[in-house]
């Protein structure tokens, strides 16, 4: 175990460096920079090449990206072009916010989704099962945008229940306050992340249960509840865990729409602006942060497996995982 | 053009996100008092009382509030809140003395019109008790103009030679040329910095510096003082306490930061907010009928155009020849286009069309003296043919064996422009023109095509400024990528207008001159001028103003006209 995470961190370590390279080289190559959005009647191009030359965005790339490199290893995000700003001021706080928002809701729809999922396989086409089709069906077709205006239109600006946007009120950062203004933008989240897993985990108990051996467990007597969480259930969940890895980095990346339309200062609606802005500091910076987190969900989902199913050996002598 | 004033009007191009409205009955002129306090609750509500929280709403974080590198709406918006303009302006936009001016006097013009001088009053402060001096606005116009800064601003002090403080109250400004813009770009639109902080900064590493983007580092000369930034979310601005001025009857200013222009309207809607500048067209109907908030519906300094591109090498198609090259097909085209008809259905009846870049609301504007295009298409088919056009069997009109087509270049996700393409479009295939659309984004559009004078056509806005002065978009000393005239547009009797009207100081015979241009211009139709959007801002009724007072969109910061005035009800 301990050889084999060794040889998956180095090899992240270099998945990690080529993803630098690459998006450092697309992000530069866009038409426009930090300095273009500058430009306005009068403003001749000369101003700008000045500018350019003052923030250091008329080196070549190259330099550029080791400059990038450099502050990096050192634990610096560096800074942005427009206004010089630590690019983590803006970044860490952000992340901060998004973790918050798509953790709650994250682990709030597995917690139903995947009992509901269990139940449903065992009893197929009932009454759950049923309104577990027809919430997957909503949770997946409807844009979380649309649900999000909804839910402010009658929980906040018709009975006034709940905020309408924002993570606090003016003024307060007190827990109470945060739940508070989280009950609309967790409700939409979890229903859109609802429909996914509730799907993954009832399809896959199926699955499991029409096996042989959950046959021959029932045919030598052993009782319904144990067939499903003993035999049935640790198999079952290995599709699921697969499933979270992938979308670890979903968690930090964070929801754009749904972020904008609760006005939450969340690093999803961040990357959006700062796109259009040309910020290339602090896409780089995103872009790194979501890149680990792809490279870290699969490690994780790998040493789950490990943990869920024994016969998935990590390490040199036993075999790999899929 | 435009823009002049350096406060930001330069999202310029960036016309994309403001939208508009109508208004009542509104052609032209200054300003328009819209609906009064409400007389509900007569003893506080008709009288001014200090204290209480404005809170705003703006759908972009500033960038930064240092007046050198301010070139945005929404830095600029903040930075209001904390500046005192050297001249404040009337509701005409010309330059006053008043209160809140530093100036203390009318400014004196010598040498012909290339010295001014102005007079500070002498008790002026800033916010860290320091005096605010002569020296401070000569420093800052010199740093500003100085080439090695790279300021956004430097072409408004462009004809700035140099400026000295004779004493601590006097500034003499000196200009290469006589320029009249400079009223409106520097004396106006020019903030002032603090000498006594910045004056050892090498000027190369100015723009980063803190001063700007550190509330605790950056100064005020104005009402309030600049307290609080968490970044995305909201700034707060509090009192002065070392204001020189009479002191604001709204003690705390909070700009609250919105992802986009729903959701806006939607914390106005419910009280969040008490004001939102920028309401889009369709969001109108929920606002009207919410009986706490008062609407502001006016024209703004928006206008929206037609480009057309006369550079030859920009159609290969066509035998390397602009097929706009003929007076009559330019014509022909503005007949083809029914601006009313548009206006109608697309911006809901929230624009009047403008057949000139000078706008009703701006006092260069003189009645009648543009050409105006009544929808016809008649008309324009007969121009067309006199123009040497032949119906092809397709449908669409031939010359030299090249089919008139070209394709029409907007900005992505602007939805405006989106389905006014596609009406000019349909329109102009009415009359044989075949349109192609294509969509860009706004940033790569501008980097790739605009400033290099690429393209063929293209629907675009521009801010129109103080100064009526649209020398920079439309004389061929300014083809890209040196100037803004995109198009490659040259007419030498207009290039020589241009310069006369800002070479002229006395108002009156500028606006004779802008008049010629006007009927000049319309005539020729470099552009097909389309229309002056309105902009809709809503204030919750909890704010209040006298009439005199009452906030109005012609102008730059017009929405937040004499705020130092404004007062607000409790919070419920």
């Amino acid at each position: 175990m301990g050889e084999y995470l060794v040889r998956r961190i180095l090899q992240s370590l270099l998945v990690l460096f080529l993803v630098s390279v690459v998006s450092f080289a697309l992000i530069h190559a866009a038409p426009g920079g930090p300095t273009a959005i500058f430009l306005r009647p009068g403003v001749s191009p000369e101003v700008q090449r000045i500018q350019a030359h003052n923030l250091g965005l008329d080196r070549p790339v190259p330099i550029q990206y080791l400059n990038w490199l450099g502050l990096m290893l050192r634990g610096n995000f560096g800074y942005t072009f427009k206004n010089h700003l630590p690019v983590a001021q803006i970044v860490w706080p952000t992340l901060g916010n998004t973790l918050i928002l798509m953790t709650t809701s994250w682990v709030l729809a597995l917690l139903i989704a995947i009992p509901w999922g269990i139940y449903s396989s065992t009893r197929q086409y009932g009454l759950a099962d049923n309104a577990g089709s027809v919430v997957g069906y909503i949770g997946f077709s409807m844009p979380a945008f649309w649900f999000g205006i909804l839910l402010q239109m009658f929980f906040a600006l018709k009975l006034g229940w709940f905020p309408l946007s924002d993570m606090h009120s003016m003024g307060r950062s007190d827990l109470g306050d945060l739940v508070w203004h989280m009950v609309l933008p967790v409700t939409v989240l979890v229903l859109i992340n609802l429909a996914g897993y509730l799907k993954y985990s009832r399809a896959s108990m199926l699955e499991v249960l029409n096996q042989d051996y959950v046959r021959t467990a029932r045919a030598k007597g052993v009782p319904e509840r144990r067939v499903v969480f003993r035999h049935a259930l640790r198999n079952a969940l290995i599709p699921v865990v697969t499933v979270l890895g992938l979308d670890l980095p979903i968690v930090v990346a964070g929801a754009a729409l749904t972020e904008a339309v609760f006005n939450w200062p969340g690093m999803g609606q961040l990357f959006v602006q700062m796109a259009f802005a040309r910020e290339y500091s602090v896409l780089m910076a995103i872009t790194m942060i979501i890149a680990a987190m792809v490279v870290l969900g699969n490690l994780l989902a790998d040493i789950l497996y490990a943990i869920i199913d024994p016969r998935v050996q990590l390490g040199a002598g036993g075999a790999e995982a899929r | 053009m435009s823009h002049w004033r350096a406060k930001p009007w330069a999202g310029f191009f960036a016309v994309i996100a403001v939208f508009a409205l109508v208004l009542s009955a509104c052609g032209g002129g200054g300003a328009k008092t819209t609906e009064q306090p409400k007389t509900t609750a007569p003893t506080a509500e008709n009288k001014p009382v200090k204290g209480g929280t404005f809170t705003f709403a703006e759908t972009s974080d500033i960038i930064t509030l240092n007046p050198a590198f301010i070139n945005d709406v929404p830095s600029a918006d903040a930075a209001f809140f904390i500046n005192a303009p050297l001249y404040d302006m009337d509701n005409k936009g010309q330059p006053i003395v008043s209160q809140w001016s530093l100036a203390a006097e009318p400014f004196q013009v010598q040498n012909g019109g290339t010295t001014y001088i102005v007079k500070l009053k002498p008790n002026l402060k800033w916010s860290d008790g320091q005096p605010l001096t002569a020296d401070d606005v000569a420093w800052s116009a010199n740093v500003i103009a100085n080439k090695d800064l790279g300021s956004p601003l430097v072409s408004y002090f462009d004809q700035v030679k140099q400026a000295k403080a004779l004493d601590p109250t006097t500034v003499e400004f000196d200009l290469k040329k006589v320029y009249a813009p400079f009223v409106a770009n520097v004396l106006m639109g020019a903030w002032v910095m603090p000498k006594h902080l910045l004056e050892n900064v090498p000027v190369k590493d100015l723009q980063k510096n803190p001063y700007g983007t550190d509330p605790a580092k950056t100064l005020s000369s104005g009402p309030w003082v600049w307290t609080k930034w968490v970044q995305k979310q909201y700034l707060e601005f509090e009192v002065n306490p070392n204001y020189w001025g009479p002191q604001p009857n709204i003690q705390k200013i909070v700009y609250k930061i919105y992802a986009d222009q729903n959701t806006a309207v939607q914390a106005l809607l419910k009280g969040d907010v008490d004001m939102f500048n920028g309401i889009p067209v369709p969001s109108l109907p929920a606002v009207e009928s919410n009986k706490n908030i008062t609407l502001v519906n006016q024209p703004g300094p928006s206008w929206d155009y037609l480009g057309l591109n006369f550079k030859g090498s920009n159609f290969p198609q066509f035998g390397n020849q602009s097929p706009f090259a003929g007076i009559k097909t330019r014509q022909a085209i503005a007949y083809a286009i029914n601006r009313d008809e548009i206006i109608k259905q697309v911006i809901k009846g929230y624009a009047q069309p403008i057949d000139s870049p000078f706008l009703p609301t701006n006092w260069a504007y003189k009645a009648g003296a543009a050409v105006t295009y009544s929808y016809d298409p008649e008309k324009a088919k007969q121009l067309l043919a006199e123009d040497g056009w032949k119906m092809g069997p397709d449908g669409y009109l031939y010359k030299n064996g090249h089919r008139f087509e070209f394709t029409l270049q907007y900005n992505t996700g602007n939805l405006r422009r989106q389905q006014v393409s596609a009406i000019i479009q349909q329109e102009l295939k009415d009359v044989g023109i075949k349109v192609n659309i294509q969509a860009l984004d706004f940033s790569t559009w501008i980097d790739q095509w605009i400033n290099p004078g690429k393209g063929q056509a293209i629907l675009l806005g521009w801010y129109g400024g103080l100064d009526p002065d649209n020398e920079q978009i439309f004389s061929s000393k300014y083809f890209p990528p040196n100037g803004q005239n995109w198009g490659w547009y040259t007419d030498k009797e207009i290039d020589a207008l241009w310069e006369q009207g800002n070479s002229t100081t006395d108002i009156t015979q500028r606006k004779e001159i802008y008049a010629q241009i006007a009927q000049k211009i319309s005539t020729d139709l470099p552009y097909i001028f389309l229309w002056q959007l309105n902009i809709i801002g809503g204030y919750n009724k909890r704010v209040h103003w006298q009439p005199e007072d009452a906030p109005f969109q012609a102008l730059p910061y017009a929405y937040f006209w004499h705020i130092q005035n404004w007062w607000v009800s409790p919070q419920s």
